[in-house]
């Protein structure tokens, strides 16, 4: 993005996902996830896990597919927020951070694998768009201040994961390079009744 | 007397133009013009709008879902920005993105009836736009091309959105 004003500060863009889902979070139907913060000098970045019950309600709430529940229901969402403390560029790409349990490589399902599963299982375009726009996008600079918000996807499992999230910085990505790590990450589960 | 009058008038436009220049309002970014992607949507009235290269005025092309909170609370400022064009010399192209006519219709009569927007059926129009997020607005001169980008819900009533968005008319690119 071709931008001249280089800051913008306190900007209410952002985080949309979250908010949207926040109303979830307050029912007694769901034990609260366990969210993890972290906050420095250079990033302020939350993940939080959303159970398959509560994003099938979200997504059937704007009347998508049971093909399309399906799917989601095959994954496992964390709702992410990052906000960008430097005053410089931070940029964000999913497909370099790294899902890990134990010794293995869990690959993240990017926007390009979410557009193969929706038409593998025919899904109208007019829900694939809807989707993409609660996910995080796969690679976005943030400008001084600003802040983000969606969702990232990886396969369901049992297993327990870390998540190393490098950022790069400066207009050309060739600035000071910062990673964070946020441990014992799991799918969540459905309380039991 | 009247070519000092002449002289004051000028001197405080561009002193205007200046300012608004330096003074943006918040979540106003001013980016390296470029062109616009094409727009060419039906309303519910199943007319067709089409954002044009050769036009008489500014367009405010906005991007907006039901879904999105920050685009449910800022619609009815919206709605009365819109009211506004005339005065404001704005053509407007408010786009719902991947909803059905009968969402858009129920959510706009209860919100904001008066807006008349425009139905992105399939999304695909808003992808091309490729936005930073909802609800985002792009400010795109007579000739088609973006000159400022607008991040996230804003309170359009206010005075400063209605100085930057009056001053453009003014300010050709």
């Amino acid at each position: 993005m071709n931008v001249n004003t280089i800051r913008i500060s306190q900007l209410s863009f952002g985080l949309i996902f979250p908010l949207l889902i926040s109303g979830f979070l307050s029912s007694p139907a769901y034990a609260a996830p366990v969210r993890q913060k972290i906050d420095n000098a250079q990033l302020k970045m939350s993940i939080t896990p959303r159970s398959a019950n509560q994003m099938a309600a979200f997504y059937e709430g704007r009347e998508f597919p049971s093909a399309a529940i399906q799917a989601t229901r095959d994954a496992c969402f964390f709702t992410v927020g990052i906000r960008n403390r430097l005053s410089d560029i931070l940029w964000h790409d999913i497909t370099s951070w790294k899902f890990v349990s134990g010794n293995e490589e869990v690959k993240l399902l990017t926007q390009d694998d979410w557009k193969q599963i929706w038409r593998q299982r025919g899904i109208e375009q007019r829900f694939q768009s809807t989707f993409r726009w609660t996910l995080l996008p796969d690679s976005r600079d943030l400008q001084p201040g600003e802040q983000q918000g969606g969702n990232i996807t990886v396969p369901r499992s049992d297993k327990n994961f870390s998540l190393l999230a490098s950022f790069a910085t400066g207009e050309n990505k060739k600035g000071k390079k910062y990673t964070v790590r946020f441990n014992n990450l799991r799918c969540l589960k459905e309380p039991t009744p | 007397m009247k070519q000092w009058l002449v002289g004051i008038l000028v001197w405080m436009i561009a002193l205007g133009a200046f300012a608004s220049e330096l003074a943006l309002p918040k979540g106003v970014i001013k980016v390296t013009p470029r062109p616009a992607p094409a727009l060419s949507l039906k309303n519910l009235d199943d007319e067709t709008f089409t954002l044009s290269t050769k036009s008489q005025r500014w367009a405010f092309v906005h991007f907006w879902a039901s879904w999105c909170g920050p685009c449910r609370r800022e619609m009815p400022s919206i709605e009365a920005l819109s009211k506004q064009a005339e005065v404001l010399k704005l053509d407007f192209f408010i786009v719902n993105t991947a909803e059905t006519e009968d969402i858009v219709f129920s959510f706009l009569g209860s919100v904001a009836p008066d807006v008349n927007t425009l139905l992105d059926l399939d999304g695909l129009v808003t992808e091309n736009w490729q936005p930073r997020g909802l609800p985002s607005t792009y400010i795109v001169d007579p000739k088609g091309r973006i000159h400022y980008v607008v991040l996230g819900g804003q309170n359009w009533h206010r005075p400063e959105y209605h100085t930057f968005l009056s001053s453009l008319a003014s300010n050709p690119p």
